[in-house]
């Protein structure tokens, strides 16, 4: 019998825990080593980028944050900076430290979710327990700062849609003194786990030049060696004003990504302290806009970027001179991570690090079907 | 092959947290507080609310139709209609509460919904004067 009478078919997803959303790979095995991976996708596509060619410019926003469910807060800002861009508006610096603060809070909140997702996938139950109960407290203040937990609806074209509540800042800061302490633990029990380690170490390994070439982004590419970060490259909202390190890692494995993802954890804490400190107390914290059928895009395109916890989400949009919008086009990192990348890096891989690789890639299917 | 003694150790510190008070509450006796501000069901302060239909004309979900109001609660409602919502459709977004000129409507922090009856999705916001 040849090798390839061998061979079976099996579909990974879009129905497995081990799958990161509504997305399948389908994988040729022989043995439990696989020869041949094919991405799918096609179960989740709500045609986001052409809903919004029929809104208003105030209606479209409601619905970008449902891009991305882990992180929908980059979107909003996205979309909010290039209506802002092509309509000319100027938003107070009061309402850029909140939207970054929003940021780097969603940065956290979606790290936690990420850790919970790459432990369980090597079967460390514990692991998820905990950090979807500590990104949970984070929730608790998007609650209370924004009305929502998951989807929020707070950048707005023109600034942000709510003033801080009362002792906000020092809730925030409460809570990233209990995650400074949560981090000392993950360590102990998820990055310095020796099972973790063995699993992840010398798996899924990206070459630098192929990264470059094909314009990977966030921890993939950072944890090859190159220091790449919209936040430093291209700064935006009060970035540029706050002092932060980009980690990287030189091994390119799933495990070098996952010390990117901690790494990147602590420098968000620092950009939150720094923020609280220097947070104004006045301010306007949302421009006044016209009205919703009055509010008119000139014929102008703009490109906007935001790094996201996954990697560089950008926003290509067009107005047309009319209320609507004449074209939107998402581009984030989980198109090229879910095809180009994860097709070849599971070729000789093992069945059971599908899960894993998929996992530190930071595929999110919903926004390859936008 | 050198064993790797602290990746071996170190995650049984975990066991510490046997001897910590779980961090889940006993719902539903003990329900969690929901913050001032939460995106909740509509109420409508009838007294003040015009019968624009600003907030009709807002939704992009097509959640909210204005019906006739069963009694006249406010005499500068010229068009005698009070807005109800869908809440199969709506998205809680509040952009209707953004757009209303009286700020009559508005998002209330409860919301728990459980029907079995599909028609009970279209919520008639209470009168805030009721609920105060």
């Amino acid at each position: 019998m040849s090798e390839i009478q061998k061979a079976i078919k099996i579909f990974h997803g879009p129905q497995h825990p081990g799958i990161t959303g509504n997305m399948s790979v389908e994988l040729d095995l022989i043995g439990e080593t696989i020869q041949k991976a094919q991405t799918h996708v096609g179960y989740l596509h709500r045609g986001f980028e052409k809903l919004i060619e029929r809104r208003t410019v105030v209606q479209g926003f409601t619905i970008v944050c449902r891009i991305c469910v882990p992180e929908p807060d980059p979107n909003e800002e996205n979309y909010a900076r290039a209506v802002e861009t092509l309509a000319g508006l100027e938003i107070s610096e009061k309402a850029k430290y909140i939207r970054t603060m929003v940021l780097e809070m969603a940065r956290l909140a979606n790290l936690f979710m990420w850790m919970g997702g790459q432990a369980g996938s090597i079967g460390l139950g514990l692991i998820p327990q905990w950090s979807v109960c500590d990104r949970d407290y984070m929730l608790d203040l998007f609650e209370e700062l924004t009305g929502a937990r998951v989807y929020h609806m707070y950048a707005f074209p023109g600034g942000v849609r709510r003033e801080l509540p009362e002792g906000f800042l020092g809730r925030l800061s409460d809570l990233l003194d209990y995650y400074e302490k949560r981090i000392v633990v993950y360590n102990n029990t998820f990055f310095d786990n020796v099972v973790f380690k063995t699993r992840a170490i010398g798996v899924g390994i990206v070459n630098k030049d192929e990264a470059l070439k094909n314009a990977y982004v966030g921890q993939t590419l950072r944890a090859c060696g190159i220091k790449r970060d919209v936040r430093k490259d291209m700064p935006y909202l009060m970035y540029d004003k706050l002092d932060f390190d980009i980690p990287i890692q030189t091994e390119g494995d799933v495990y070098a990504r996952a010390l990117v993802r901690r790494d990147e954890m602590i420098q968000s804490i620092r950009i939150l302290r720094q923020i609280i400190e220097q947070m104004p107390s006045e301010g306007d914290i949302l421009q006044k806009i016209p009205k919703h059928r009055k509010f008119i895009l000139p014929a102008e395109d703009t490109y906007v970027q935001t790094e996201t916890a996954r990697g560089a989400m950008s926003y290509y949009m067009a107005g047309d001179g009319t209320e609507k919008i004449r074209r939107m086009q998402v581009r984030g990192p989980s198109l090229i991570h879910g095809f180009t990348l994860l097709e070849k890096l599971l070729v000789d891989s093992q069945l059971s690090d599908v899960a894993m690789t998929m996992n530190s890639l930071g595929i999110c299917p919903p926004e390859i079907e936008r | 092959m050198a064993i790797d003694i602290k990746g071996v150790l170190s995650p049984l510190s975990a066991l510490g947290t046997l001897f910590e008070h779980p961090k889940t509450i006993t719902y539903p006796e003990v329900k969690k507080e929901i913050p001032k501000g939460y995106r909740g069901f509509h109420i409508n302060d009838l007294e003040d609310c015009i019968g624009c239909a600003n907030c009709q004309e807002v939704c992009m979900n097509d959640a909210i139709d204005m019906i006739r109001a069963d009694k006249e609660y406010n005499p500068k409602n010229s068009s005698a209609c009070i807005p109800r919502i869908d809440y199969g459709r709506c998205c809680w977004c509040s952009l209707c509460t953004d757009v209303c000129p009286p700020s009559s409507l508005k998002l209330d922090s409860e919301c728990i919904h459980a029907q079995r009856d599909a028609d009970n999705f279209l919520y008639m916001p209470k009168n805030k004067k009721d609920i105060s």
